[in-house]
C-alpha cells in the first residue's frame, strides 16, 4: 500500500469521525498556538526592547558618579569635567560629549499639570538619543551659552498639557520659572517614554537647581571599535582632573549600555525559552489526548482491522495507516493552531502593552519548528496505537463485535 | 492444489490441551465446489481458518498451490490471503464507512494494482450488483452485501473462494439466489469451498466433507 493510499485512508477515516477527529485536533490547535505565540511574543518584546535602547543611546558610555561605599573623597561631574572630554587632543577616540542633569517637577500651562522629567541638555544630546523635531527647533548652542529661558517638549507632555493646541511660542511654568516653547518632539515610545521637558543645562544650573554640578555625562566613540579607547581615555582625563592618587578607586563610573543590553536580552532568551517550555507542555498534553484517541480508536475499529488483514493487508500496512492517521490529525491540528497564532499576533500586534508596543514576530524557524514537532507529535504519539493495531490477530478480530 | 496432509491444531487454554483438528487429511482439485459441514464445536471454522491462512496448523502440512502455508511468516500469510484466497463471510465483513465498490477495490490496493476502478466495477457487473456500487454498505440488503462480499473475493482472481456459512444471515429466496451465484461461478472454472451446517446450502456442491470433533467422519461426492 503506497503512502499515498494511506494519506487517503487516514484522510477517510478522519472525516468518518469528525467530531472525535476535531476534538484530538484541539489540543495540537491549543498547544501549536501557544508555543507560536508566546515565543513570537518573546521575540518582538526582545526587538522592541533592543530597538528603545537604541534610541535611548545603546551606543553611547555613561559617565556619572560612582555608587561604591569605599571612594571616600566624591568630587561631582561639571561643566569643566565634560569640556575636558571634549578635547580632541586630550581625548581623540571621542567624537560626542553630552552632559545631562535631570530633575522631576511639575509643569503648568493654564489650568492643565503634569508631572514630568526636566533634562538640561546641550544640542549634542540629539546624537545620543535620537530625538527628532515635530514643531518649531531644538535647543541651540546659543540658547545654552545664553542660558535663554526656552525649552522643547515631550510627545507626551505635549498632549498632556496643550491637547491639540500647538505649544510652539506659548510660556510653560515649570517650578515656578516660565519658559518659552520653541518645539515639540517626536512621539519615541518605548520604556522611555515622552513625558519630559528639555531645557538648556545651563539654564537649569541658573534658575531650577543652582550649582553647576551635572549627573551624566553620555560619550560617543568615533568608531565602535574605539570604544575601549574611550574608556582608557575617560579614566585617564577624569583620574587627573579629580585629583585621584594612582590605586586609589575612581570616583566615577563609567556604564556601558551595550552589556546593560546584553544582560537585558539574556534575560530576555531566557524568558522566551520559559515561555516556550509552558507551550511544550500543552503540546505533550494535545499529544497524550492524540495517543488517547488513537488507542480507543483501535479498539472500535478492531474489526475493520480483521477485515483489512483477511484480504491481504501486511502487519506494516495496518501500523502505517494509523501511523498516518496520527501524524495527519497532529499536522492538521497544528497547521489550524499556527493559523490562530498568525491572527492572535496581527490583533495582539495592536495592543499596547505597559506602554510598549509590542509586535509579536513569527519568523520562518517558528513556523518550520512549530510544524515539524505537530507531526513529530503525532507520530510518537500514534507510535504505540499503531503497534498494537498492527500485531491484532486477524481471526480474533474478525470476531470482535 | 489443496492438499491438507494429517493436520492437527491444538490450543493451549490454560492447563486444557483442546485438539480443535486431529490429524485431517483431504485434497482439492482446480474447480471444485466442495462444502464442509459440521456442528459447532466441531473444528470446521479451524479448518476455514488454517485453510484460510489466517491460522498456521499445529502439526501436519498444507500446501496450496505448491506453498508449504506452515512456514511462511505472518506477512508471507497476508500476501497469500491476497492474491491466492477470497474470502466470504456470513456477516459479510464490508467496511461500513466506504461505498460497495471501493470495498471492492481494497485487495487490490493492497495488491499495489491500478486501474482498481474499472476492475472493481467489472467484479461488480459479474455478480450483478454493479448498479449499487455507489452505495454504503449499511444502504444495502443482505444479499447485496453478500454479493458485494463475493466480488471483493474475486477482484484478484483467486485460486479458490473460501465462504464461510456465507447464507447464514439471509432468508431462503436470498440464499438460493446466492448459492446459484455460487454455482454460477464454479461452472466457469472457480474453486469454491464452503462451510455451512445446513444440509440444503451443502446438496448445492458436488462434495461435502463431514467433520466431527476434529477429525473428517465423511467425505462423499455425488
Amino acid at each position: 500500500m503506497s503512502i499515498w493510499e494511506s494519506l487517503k485512508t487516514a484522510w477517510q477515516s478522519i472525516f468518518a469521525n469528525k467530531m472525535r477527529s476535531a476534538l484530538t485536533m484541539l489540543g495540537m490547535v491549543i498547544g501549536v498556538c501557544a508555543v507560536v505565540l508566546l515565543v513570537a511574543l518573546g521575540q518582538g518584546f526582545q526587538t522592541d526592547m533592543t530597538q528603545t535602547f537604541n534610541d535611548m543611546g545603546a551606543s553611547a558610555l555613561y559617565v556619572s558618579q560612582s555608587t561604591s561605599k569605599e571612594v571616600t573623597v566624591m568630587r561631582p561631574l561639571t561643566m569643566e569635567d565634560a569640556e575636558a572630554l571634549n578635547d580632541r587632543t586630550l581625548a581623540p577616540s571621542i567624537s560626542v560629549v553630552s552632559p545631562t542633569r535631570q530633575t522631576r517637577a511639575t509643569a503648568q500651562y493654564g489650568n492643565n499639570n503634569a508631572s514630568v522629567t526636566v533634562m538640561g541638555v546641550t544640542p549634542t544630546i540629539v546624537e545620543i538619543r535620537n530625538y527628532q523635531v515635530d514643531q518649531g527647533r531644538f535647543i541651540t548652542d546659543q540658547d545654552v551659552t545664553a542660558r535663554t529661558s526656552v525649552a522643547v517638549l515631550g510627545y507626551q507632555t505635549a498632549q498632556d498639557l496643550f491637547g491639540t493646541e500647538s505649544p510652539v511660542g506659548k510660556t510653560l511654568r515649570v517650578s515656578g520659572a516660565r519658559f518659552q516653547i520653541v518645539g515639540t518632539l517626536q512621539k519615541m515610545g518605548g520604556i522611555g517614554g515622552d513625558s519630559y521637558v528639555l531645557i538648556p543645562l545651563t539654564t537649569m544650573q541658573s534658575r531650577l537647581t543652582g550649582g553647576d554640578e551635572i549627573q551624566q555625562i553620555a560619550v560617543k566613540a568615533a568608531s565602535p571599535d574605539l570604544v575601549d579607547a574611550v574608556i582608557t581615555e575617560i579614566a585617564s582625563i577624569m583620574r587627573a582632573r579629580h585629583y585621584i592618587a594612582p590605586g586609589a578607586s575612581d570616583d566615577f563610573q563609567i556604564t556601558d549600555m551595550r552589556e546593560i543590553l546584553a544582560s537585558m536580552q539574556t534575560t530576555l532568551a531566557t524568558f522566551s525559552i520559559f515561555m516556550g517550555a509552558v507551550g511544550a507542555i500543552s503540546l505533550l498534553v494535545g499529544g497524550i489526548g492524540i495517543m488517547n484517541i488513537m488507542l480507543v480508536s483501535v479498539t472500535e475499529r478492531t474489526r475493520e482491522i480483521g477485515i483489512r488483514k483477511a484480504i491481504g493487508a501486511r502487519r506494516r500496512d495496518i501500523l502505517i495507516q494509523f501511523l498516518i492517521e496520527a501524524a495527519v490529525i497532529s499536522m492538521t491540528g497544528g497547521l489550524i493552531g499556527l493559523g490562530l497564532a498568525v491572527l492572535g499576533a496581527s490583533l495582539l500586534g495592536n495592543i499596547n502593552m505597559g506602554g510598549a508596543t509590542v509586535t509579536p514576530e513569527i519568523s520562518a524557524t517558528i513556523v518550520i519548528v512549530a510544524l515539524a514537532v505537530s507531526i513529530g507529535t503525532g507520530l510518537i504519539s500514534g507510535t504505540y496505537p499503531a503497534f498494537r493495531a498492527a500485531r491484532l490477530d486477524p481471526i480474533e478480530s474478525l470476531r470482535h463485535e | 492444489m489443496i492438499e491438507l496432509n494429517n493436520v492437527s491444531k491444538i490450543y493451549d487454554i490454560g492447563e486444557v490441551k483442546v485438539n480443535a483438528l486431529d490429524g485431517v487429511s483431504f485434497t482439492c482439485e482446480k474447480g471444485e465446489m466442495i462444502s464442509i459441514m459440521g456442528h459447532s464445536g466441531s473444528g470446521k471454522s479451524t479448518m476455514m481458518n488454517i485453510l484460510g491462512c489466517l491460522d498456521r496448523p499445529t502439526h501436519g502440512s498444507y500446501r496450496l498451490d505448491g506453498h508449504d502455508v506452515a512456514r511462511l511468516n505472518d506477512d508471507e500469510l497476508a500476501a497469500i490471503r491476497n492474491k491466492k484466497l477470497g474470502f466470504v463471510f456470513q456477516s459479510y465483513n464490508l467496511l461500513p464507512k466506504i461505498t460497495a465498490v471501493a470495498n471492492v477495490e481494497l485487495p487490490l490496493v493492497y495488491a499495489g494494482k491500478n486501474h482498481r476502478r474499472e476492475k472493481a466495477m467489472a467484479a461488480l457487473k459479474a455478480v450483478s450488483i454493479d448498479k449499487r456500487a455507489y452505495h454504503l454498505p449499511q444502504e444495502m440488503s443482505g444479499g447485496e452485501k453478500q454479493r458485494v462480499a463475493i466480488a471483493r473475493a474475486l477482484i484478484n482472481d483467486p485460486l479458490v473462494i473460501l465462504a464461510d456459512e456465507p447464507t447464514g444471515n439471509l432468508d431462503t429466496a436470498t440464499s438460493q439466489s446466492i448459492m446459484n451465484l455460487f454455482t454460477e461461478l464454479n461452472n466457469q472454472g472457480i474453486t469454491i469451498i464452503i462451510v455451512t451446517h445446513e444440509e440444503d446450502i451443502a446438496a448445492y456442491t458436488k462434495r461435502t466433507i463431514v467433520v466431527r470433533d476434529g477429525k473428517i467422519v465423511e467425505d462423499k461426492r455425488r
